[in-house]
């Protein structure tokens, strides 16, 4: 056994010219071989194979169990390789032979030793009991990689022996780490270490042995047959070669010199259609090597030599990148999606360089296997196949492979810088569209584009476009021609309006208005979104859509909240938050209580996501709605206490908070958002507002908001505002009159500013006061109902709201547009319109699960704006 | 004070002959220099046939320069033009204006044709003539008679495009000779044409070929045309609001009508200062009743300041003037002070402008009574010179102004001037129960009779039509006296 690894050393000098005995030999290979080791090498191999099965199961009973078999496997194992031993003596072995031979014995000396939990013995090789017959130093797996290495750059397969081993290895190594993290009783030191160590060789290995692996653990009996250690074809005759190896069937008779393991392959641009169609025929078939083709065809491409030729394998080769991965869960890999990337720019440059070839969705049937010119077709030659797919397809793999990589790691970051590749490739795509006039995946192309862009900053923007002026082939509409992100935004969103496919009209508009939003343009972001409808629609619309309209609600929302206008940011707001499912509404979490979901609906929830980069932070989201709901609120709840008045509540998830936060008998200092808010409200209530703004302003989550500063300079202003209204609401019953001058002390605030909120409020007849201008006081007056007159005045209260539930009813029943009396008179026009809301409102609850929402915007066409997009009703 | 002004924002809405009023005001007026307004009147007059005042204009700006050419060419050219239309449409106007013609013409439009063709071999194409004449008189100047032929078109043609251009056409022929009350029935049939055609095809044609609009001509988009319509609808309306004896309520009504109060805030949010205007002048038709002899005052009409101020609100971002600021800080920020700034810019605009340039003095004193109102029913107690300075006016004046408000406006029981103190003492008792009551129960009738209506064209159940006439009666009882109403109401509700 030693003797073969102190071989290892000189091998590689030795191979060549034993390559060659091997070859004398491969007649033997063909036929079946019942003595040679060759033969030997697999059966045992099998065997091997039911073992580690077996093994396996053992392996997981428990640690205990390992220890009294570790004699009797170890000399299993020890008999073993004395017979294979022995035979290597007696026979003469090729070195192909003795690599097979040597890697089993390696491969069980790994077995057992992982058995035994002994990884010191597999990963660092020092002398263990199970390898203490290897005095060589090198670790066995180290051992085994390098062999392999070999075995690849002398352009033979991997045997399946290698895969098998790393297979049961990870197996093994999962095994323990489970157990270990189990059981209290930690390993040795050593022995740990060398675990740890092994998993990432392990984790590396298998990383590069990928496809093989995959390809292996689908159909084990397949590659092994296809992978046995077949002496490789030489070139020694061009007719001898051929189906000698297994599984080449597909490379057909073209090549000249053939085999998986052929250390020359040569592809010929004659032979090039018809092993492209053979790729084709096998595409899709359970045992097709994936990754073999992508090679294949990657070689192909090399031999490509007319531009037809190149479009056809590129295509081939595209779609079979995108293949190679069918699970849906997982993400392509790195490496493939960046050549496919290139692949794409590539086929696009091929393309747009020659106008005289066009590719098409839908073509004519034409011979797959004839060389096809503009000469030959008489114009321009159509070739079946779809770019715009490609990208789409492109774009998704990128975005899905985000959603699974870990947002917080490094790894996530430098998948980002993708984007600008990505951004690249969609550009030039898009200038071909454009060069081709094909409006129609123009319009789709500049859909992706915009998706790109429309939530990010102008930095960031500015990024992506910077990569594209270096690109030779520009699109019509660039950073650099249109000035501002806003008028390239602009001029993107108006070609789609343009455009006859109604999704990507809403679907612009949507990132049209988001982008206004965010960049802090309120109004026009509000019309804008008034103006289009949506929300009349937007139930019927495609979930992502929805999730989309959500985003720009929201963002709306916060933009109106930065822009000082607090009631228009807590109405817009409000939507969103009393369904409590936030997360799940803007597609930034799975939420799943109350829920039962079929797998098949979590997987989707799932794969709608949006990468990380793209949420919108929802505790500044909570952090700006509750505090603007507290500041609406609050004044509403003091005038409550002092008018004994019903009114409505305005927000619900406040109100909910703030009571709770009243139950708690201690309130220890605030910790998180809410808590800040809560105790700030509470402040407010007591009239104390330098409290309460000290607390809001504390608050850690508006560093992320931008021009944070003032955003807080705000809202301490709105703050005094609301403080004085608050404070006079609930101290007007103590008093009779009130110095306008204390008021404006107390509350740092201007005489005139306070004297016109003391107007107003008078003016709306929130406060029975008057104001006397000489002596600078407010003067309250006080009236007291008897009980028949308070009585008196709810009974027509009733009345009057019986009168409205009865037109409701009939509004209801009638259809309100239509009308069922002419009734668009002062305020009774209102209530109608009001009760249309409801209604409305009312089949939003009805809505289905999930995504659907609504804003209540609809009397836009009515008066366009004089009311909120999300305008409270008020019950009479 | 050129920032203030609108001319140029709003001849682009108009049709060329309608802009030389207001580039004419503006020579008056010397806002902008003379001369330029000159040149510019020279251009605008260069585009239509009127070349004698063309001509006129040009030796006004040039002097000392010859007239050129051009002019005696086009000029002969036009007299020629206009005998040959001339001479085509007589012979249409001799059939109809026989009266034997006219008798037997009915209200079918189709008949009539078929009437026209069978007896006196007259053709549709014929007809068009009658147009054709009409438009060239307009263009060169002749409204009147650009009214006449177009009028008769109208009768006769069926040609919906024609026709809806006529309209214009008239319209703008009827603004021009001052024709007040007609044009104000156009206007109104014109309104309701394009409010009920929602397909409206372009309203192109007559006119469009001599607007200086901007917006394109060929409108595919069916809402948008009749959004370009109501535009220029709403701009040529103002000639005829702001002249006619009622206009301020028409035009209250008119624009305050769900959808024109769109469009203005859509496509023309500077009307806003027309119409804050309109509802400041109007204030005493919308404080006390109407006089008579004047159209009932819709309900629109009388809360048209409280819901103007709201969109005033809404539309800031897009566009304020003085006047709308007035009402800004008057109504919503409630700070007399800037309101009292506002106002005197406000004044100076009004006069400056166009359309209501006479009725300056009427804006500040309906300003004035605005403030005052809505500080008296803020203050108890009000130091008259104060309220004086407020209001513009020296304590004398003031104090005369004081006591004829206190006459003129409800709160005379209320109010008290204190010569002594010199103060106003303002009591308002607060509003006693019965009367809220009153208040609260007042439109039920009505509305529950449009309900049991509607019930009954719906053919709706029984059971809630019983409720409906329960109800009918109970709010009438609440009117007849307060005392029995507790216990009639709660019968009623129960």
């Amino acid at each position: 056994m030693s003797r073969f690894f102190r071989s290892v050393g000189s091998e590689s000098d030795t191979e060549s010219s034993e390559d060659e005995l091997i070859t004398s030999d491969e007649e033997a290979t063909q036929k079946p071989r019942a003595a040679t080791t060759q033969k030997s090498a697999m059966s045992r191999f099998l065997k091997s194979g039911s073992s580690d099965s077996e093994s396996e199961s053992e392996d997981s009973d428990s640690d205990s169990d390992a220890k009294p078999k570790r004699l009797p496997l170890r000399d299993a194992s020890d008999s073993e390789s004395d017979e294979s031993d022995a035979r290597g003596a007696v026979k003469i072995l090729s070195a192909q032979e003795k690599r097979v031979v040597e890697m089993e014995s390696i491969g069980r000396a790994i077995e057992n030793a992982s058995k035994i939990n002994d990884w010191v013995a597999i990963s660092s090789g020092l002398p263990s009991s199970a390898a203490r017959h290897l005095a060589d130093p090198v670790t066995e797996f180290d051992k085994l990689a390098r062999m392999i290495q070999r075995q690849q750059t002398s352009a033979y397969s991997i045997p399946p022996l290698y895969l098998r081993t790393l297979l049961s290895l990870d197996e093994s190594l999962g095994n323990a780490i489970s157990r270990e993290k189990e059981a209290k009783k930690k390993m040795n030191a050593t022995n740990a270490r060398a675990l740890t160590a092994m998993k990432q060789k392990v984790k590396k290995a298998s990383k590069e042995y990928e496809h093989e692996i995959e390809s292996f653990t689908k159909n084990s009996e397949e590659y092994e047959r296809n992978h046995a250690p077949v002496p490789p074809a030489h070139s020694q005759g061009p007719a001898q070669p051929k189906k000698t190896t297994l599984g080449s069937e597909k490379e057909g008779d073209e090549f000249t010199t053939v085999g998986k393991g052929g250390k020359v392959v040569q592809f010929t641009s004659e032979g090039l259609f018809k092993s492209l169609q053979a790729l084709q025929e096998a595409r899709g078939k359970k045992n097709t090597d994936r990754g073999e083709q992508i090679r294949i065809l990657e070689k192909l491409l090399e031999v490509a030599v007319t531009t037809y030729q190149r479009i056809r394998v590129l295509l081939a080769l595209i779609s079979s990148r995108f293949d190679y991965n069918s699970s849906v869960v997982n993400y392509m890999p790195l490496d493939l999606w960046l050549s496919a990337q290139k692949e794409v720019d590539q086929l696009v440059a091929v393309v747009a360089a020659d106008t005289g070839y066009s590719i098409q969705e839908v073509t004519t049937d034409y011979d797959e296997t004839a060389e096809r010119s503009p000469m030959t077709e008489g114009g321009v030659v159509h070739i079946r196949g779809s770019i715009i797919s490609f990208i789409d397809r492109l774009d998704d793999e990128f975005t899905r492979s985000l959603q699974n990589i870990d947002p917080h790691g490094t790894e996530y970051v430098e998948r980002l810088r993708d984007e600008r590749l990505l951004y690249c490739t969609i550009c030039r795509a898009q200038a071909f569209y454009e060069q081709t006039h094909q409006s129609d995946a123009l319009g789709r192309v500049i859909m992706r584009r915009l998706e790109h862009i429309y939530s990010k900053p102008n930095a960031v923007v500015q990024a992506l476009e910077s990569a594209l002026d270096l690109s030779e082939t520009k699109p019509r509409m660039s950073l650099s021609s249109e000035g501002t992100t806003t008028s390239l935004i602009h001029g993107l969103c108006v070609y789609l309006y343009t455009t006859t496919n109604s999704l990507l009209r809403t679907r612009a508009m949507l990132c049209h208005v988001y982008h206004y939003a965010l960049h802090n343009d309120y109004y026009t972001a509000r019309d804008m979104l008034l103006m289009s409808h949506l929300q009349e629609s937007i139930h019927s619309a495609d979930v992502t859509t929805q999730i989309l309209y959500n985003r720009t609600v929201v963002q709306l929302g916060l933009s109106a909240f930065r822009s000082g206008l607090i009631k228009e940011a807590q109405t817009t707001l409000l939507d969103i938050f009393t369904t409590q499912r936030v997360k799940e509404l803007l597609a930034q979490g799975v939420h799943q209580r109350f829920q039962n979901l079929t797998p098949e609906q979590e997987k989707a929830e799932k794969q709608r996501q949006l990468p990380f980069h793209m949420h919108i932070n929802t505790e500044l989201l909570e952090a700006a709605f509750l505090v603007s709901s507290m500041l609406v609120e609050i004044p509403l709840l003091a005038s409550i206490a002092s008018e004994e008045l019903k009114r409505k509540i305005i927000s619900k998830p406040f109100r909910r908070l703030l009571d709770f936060a009243d139950r708690q008998i201690f309130t220890g200092p605030p910790e998180s958002t809410r808590d800040h808010i809560m105790q700030a409200s509470r402040a407010l209530q007591e009239g104390d507002w330098e409290r309460c703004r000290d607390l809001i302003q504390s608050i850690k989550i508006w560093s992320l908001m931008p021009e944070a500063t003032a955003v807080k300079e705000m809202l301490a202003k709105r703050i005094q505002e609301q403080a004085v209204k608050t404070y006079l609401f609930t101290y007007a019953p103590q008093y009779s009159t009130l110095s306008l001058s204390l008021l404006s002390r107390t509350f740092a605030l201007p005489i005139r500013t306070a004297t016109s909120i003391i107007s107003k409020m008078i003016w709306n007849e929130e406060l029975s006061a008057s104001i006397d201008q000489s002596d600078g006081v407010v003067i309250f007056h006080h009236c007291e109902f008897s009980r028949t007159q308070s009585l008196a005045q709810i009974i027509a209260d009733k009345v009057a709201g019986l009168v409205d539930q009865n037109e409701k009813a009939l509004d209801a029943k009638i259809g309100g547009i239509s009308g069922w009396v002419d009734r668009a008179e002062g305020a009774k026009g209102d209530k109608r319109e009001q009760a249309q809301e409801r209604r409305g409102r009312g089949e939003r609850t009805r809505g289905s699960r999930g995504t659907a929402r609504v804003g209540r915007g609809a009397r836009f066409a009515q008066g366009l704006g004089n009311q909120m997009p999300g305008q409270v009703i008020q019950k009479a | 004070m050129a920032d203030n002004d609108l001319t140029k924002t709003i001849i682009p809405y108009l049709d060329r002959h309608l802009a030389f009023p207001l580039l004419a005001w503006l020579v008056d007026n010397s806002i902008f220099p003379v001369n330029e307004v000159q040149i510019a009147q020279y251009e605008l007059a260069k585009g239509t046939n009127m070349h004698d005042y063309a001509v006129s204009l040009f030796q006004q700006i040039h002097p000392d320069e010859p007239v050129p050419e051009e002019f005696a060419n086009k000029r002969e050219e036009v007299v020629s033009t206009n005998e040959r239309l001339q001479h085509e449409a007589l012979a249409v106007l001799q059939v109809i204006e026989n009266p034997e013609v006219a008798q037997s013409l009915r209200q079918d439009k189709i008949q009539n044709l078929q009437y026209l063709k069978d007896k006196h071999n007259l053709m549709l194409e014929q007809i068009t003539a009658l147009y054709n004449f009409g438009q060239f008189q307009f263009s060169y100047g002749n409204y009147s008679g650009a009214a006449d032929y177009l009028y008769h078109f109208r009768v006769l043609s069926t040609d919906v495009d024609r026709t809806t251009s006529a309209h214009w056409g008239k319209l703008a022929s009827d603004i021009l000779t001052g024709n007040w009350e007609v044009a104000l029935e156009e206007l109104n049939t014109l309104r309701e044409i394009i409010d009920s055609r929602a397909a409206a095809s372009s309203t192109t044609s007559l006119l469009s070929s001599t607007l200086t609009s901007t917006s394109s001509n060929v409108v595919s988009d069916p809402a948008l045309s009749q959004l370009h319509s109501r535009t220029w609808l709403v701009h040529w309306s103002l000639f005829v609001y702001f002249n006619h004896p009622h206009g301020r309520t028409f035009l209250l009504d008119t624009f305050m009508s769900p959808a024109y109060l769109n469009t203005i805030q859509t496509s023309c949010p500077w009307i806003l200062r027309y119409l804050s205007a309109a509802a400041v002048l109007s204030r005493k038709t919308s404080s006390s009743q109407s006089a008579p002899g004047a159209p009932p005052v819709s309900s629109r009409v009388r809360n048209a300041l409280r819901e103007i101020v709201k969109v005033i609100q809404t539309e800031e971002y897009q566009y304020q003037d003085p006047i709308t600021t007035f009402l800004k800080e008057l109504y919503v920020e409630f700070d007399f002070e800037a309101a009292q700034k506002a106002l005197k810019e406000a004044v100076d605009v009004v006069g400056n402008d166009f359309f209501l340039g006479e009725f300056k003095d009427d804006f500040l004193d309906n300003a004035r009574y605005l403030i005052s109102e809505a500080y008296c029913r803020i203050h108890q107690k009000i130091d008259i010179s104060d309220l004086s300075e407020r209001l513009n006016l020296t304590r004398d004046e003031g104090e005369k102004w004081i006591v004829n408000l206190i006459r003129e406006t409800r709160m005379g029981a209320d109010a008290k001037i204190d010569l002594e103190k010199n103060v106003i003492e303002i009591n308002r008792p607060p509003q006693l129960v019965y009367q809220s009551v009153i208040e609260k129960t007042r439109g039920l009738a009505l509305r529950t009779q449009a309900i049991g209506t509607a019930v009954a064209r719906a053919g709706a159940v029984p059971p809630e039509k019983q409720m409906q006439t329960r109800e009918q009666q109970e709010p009438q009882q609440n009117l007849q006296s307060n005392q029995a109403q507790p216990t009639a109401t709660v019968t009623a509700a129960a």
